[in-house]
């Protein structure tokens, strides 16, 4: 009975993993999520001023150039945090702001900006940002961004991700791709690994006429 | 000879490192948290810390308002804090009734919380240090030795009775064997990082629910399982009328990135 126990583990672990070291415990049906909900709409920011570029703090960019998040308005903006020696979550995340990139319309690319803020703020310094950045072979419309631990902590709660360091230098973290208005208002959340390109692509279309 | 001895007192006091005030050095030590999540070993070391006595109350709040005029009431960014932001309050500057000076601050945010200690110099408490200090037993609760049995039986007792209008005063519930008060029976606290809650499942969701105890260090630790479940509640803007909060500070200065 263990062994099947741990067995059933592992293959959650393989199918289901994330940056975790270790699957901690099957889903509980109780637990499972809710279907998404297929209709479309960008619900409006819940106040008028709820704009994310008012965390003051200055952060380094993958050229070591010092931005703080104001310079980020006037675009729409994909944004998700990662941590660059995460091995399966933080692609899948990289890989779905790629997919959105890509499927935009040559018109709509200029009005659009991505953004990785990384967790790991002792080993992802900018040149291992821009290194990383070379790696996955993104384009001048992208910015990573280091930034030191409070502000990362302040950031990940205005954008409601939860992370953990865990013991091993790595991050336990939820998945979140958010997209934020071209004031920096966060629009619309997609969690969790499976690709919701087409919506962030519905959004992104609606909110660059804003 | 009176300069000798003032001589002897002035060069201890400098070789002393100062206490701020208000503190209470913790000892650090093994401690099991309470949320066992696979990925963080099942006990962890906790290094010593500063821990405040008591939770900041009204009265010291309001010297931050006033130094920080961007946190009164009616300055607030929405972001930063809810529309109940201190709303117990008579006003921006204003605590109202003077019997709330000297209770536990609350209606406060995240936010204003985390910024209350870095203008202090301070931070807030990590989840691991704040559950470390508040395990401790109480000593001489309603007037005899205590075991962190007791401890629990006052967190129960605690959260059977509704909050009264006005909050009881800072150590006026029972002190820890670390000297710190209250950090059960007065008021729920922050902690810096209680957004690090991760469900079993990777995914948004209540940990707590039918099988959720697999992932837990003590089965019958209740008041626990309160507790983990308000955090899992929150978000950074969200005011309560029973949510305050206390700093804590490194012992040796914190490793921060200068830019």
């Amino acid at each position: 009975m263990r062994q099947l126990l741990s067995l059933l583990f592992l293959a959650i672990a393989f199918v289901g993993g994330s940056c975790r070291r270790q699957a901690s415990v099957a889903t509980p049906s109780c637990c499972a999520k809710p279907p998404r909900s297929s209709a479309f709409s960008v619900p409006a920011p819940l106040t008028p001023d709820a704009s994310i570029y008012q965390l003051p703090g200055v952060w380094l960019d993958q050229h070591n150039h010092s931005v703080s998040l104001n310079t980020l308005k006037g675009k729409v903006q994909v944004v998700a945090m990662i941590f660059t020696h995460c091995g399966y979550a933080c692609p899948r995340l990289v890989q779905e702001m790629k997919d959105i990139e890509d499927s935009l319309s040559a018109s709509q690319r200029a009005g659009v900006g991505y953004v990785l803020v990384s967790f790991d703020t002792r080993r992802d310094d900018p040149a291992r940002l821009q290194q990383y950045a070379e790696e996955q072979r993104l384009d001048g419309h992208w910015v990573l961004l280091h930034g030191n631990a409070e502000e990362v902590r302040q950031l990940s709660m205005l954008l409601n991700v939860s992370y953990q360091p865990a013991a091993d230098g790595n991050f336990n973290h939820s998945n979140a791709v958010v997209i934020l208005d071209r004031q920096g208002t966060p629009r619309q959340t997609l969690e969790g690994l499976s690709s919701n390109a087409a919506l962030a692509i519905r959004t992104i279309g609606r909110l660059e006429t804003q | 000879m009176k300069t000798l001895v003032a001589l002897s007192l002035l060069c201890c006091s400098m070789r002393l490192p100062a206490q701020p005030s208000g503190m209470v050095r913790i000892p650090g030590g093994v401690f099991t948290p309470f949320l066992q999540t696979g990925a963080r070993p099942s006990k962890i070391t906790v290094a010593d810390f500063y821990l405040d006595k008591h939770a900041v109350t009204n009265a010291e709040f309001l010297q931050f308002v006033r130094a920080n005029p961007s946190w009164k009431r009616s300055c607030v960014t929405r972001i930063f804090a809810d529309s109940n932001y201190l709303q117990h309050w008579a006003g921006d500057l204003d605590i109202g009734d003077p019997r709330a000076a000297n209770s536990p601050v609350t209606n406060i945010s995240w936010f204003a919380a985390d910024a209350y200690c870095r203008w202090k110099g301070n931070r807030l408490p990590t989840m691991t240090e704040w559950e470390y200090a508040a395990g401790a037993a109480p000593v001489h609760y309603k007037g005899r030795a205590n075991t962190r049995h007791d401890l629990s039986r006052l967190i129960l007792e605690w959260y059977d009775h509704p909050a009264p209008s006005i909050l009881p005063p800072v150590m006026s519930t029972y002190r820890n064997s670390f000297g710190l008060y209250d950090m059960h029976g007065l008021v729920w606290e922050w902690v810096e990082d209680f957004n690090s809650i991760l469900p079993a499942n990777g995914g948004p969701g209540p940990f707590v629910c039918g099988a959720g105890s697999i992932g837990t260090a003590n089965k019958e630790d209740y008041a626990a399982y309160m507790r983990f479940a308000l955090r899992q509640s929150l978000r950074a803007e969200y005011t309560v009328r029973t949510l305050g909060f206390r700093c804590a500070r490194d012992i040796a200065p914190r490793d921060i990135v200068k830019k």
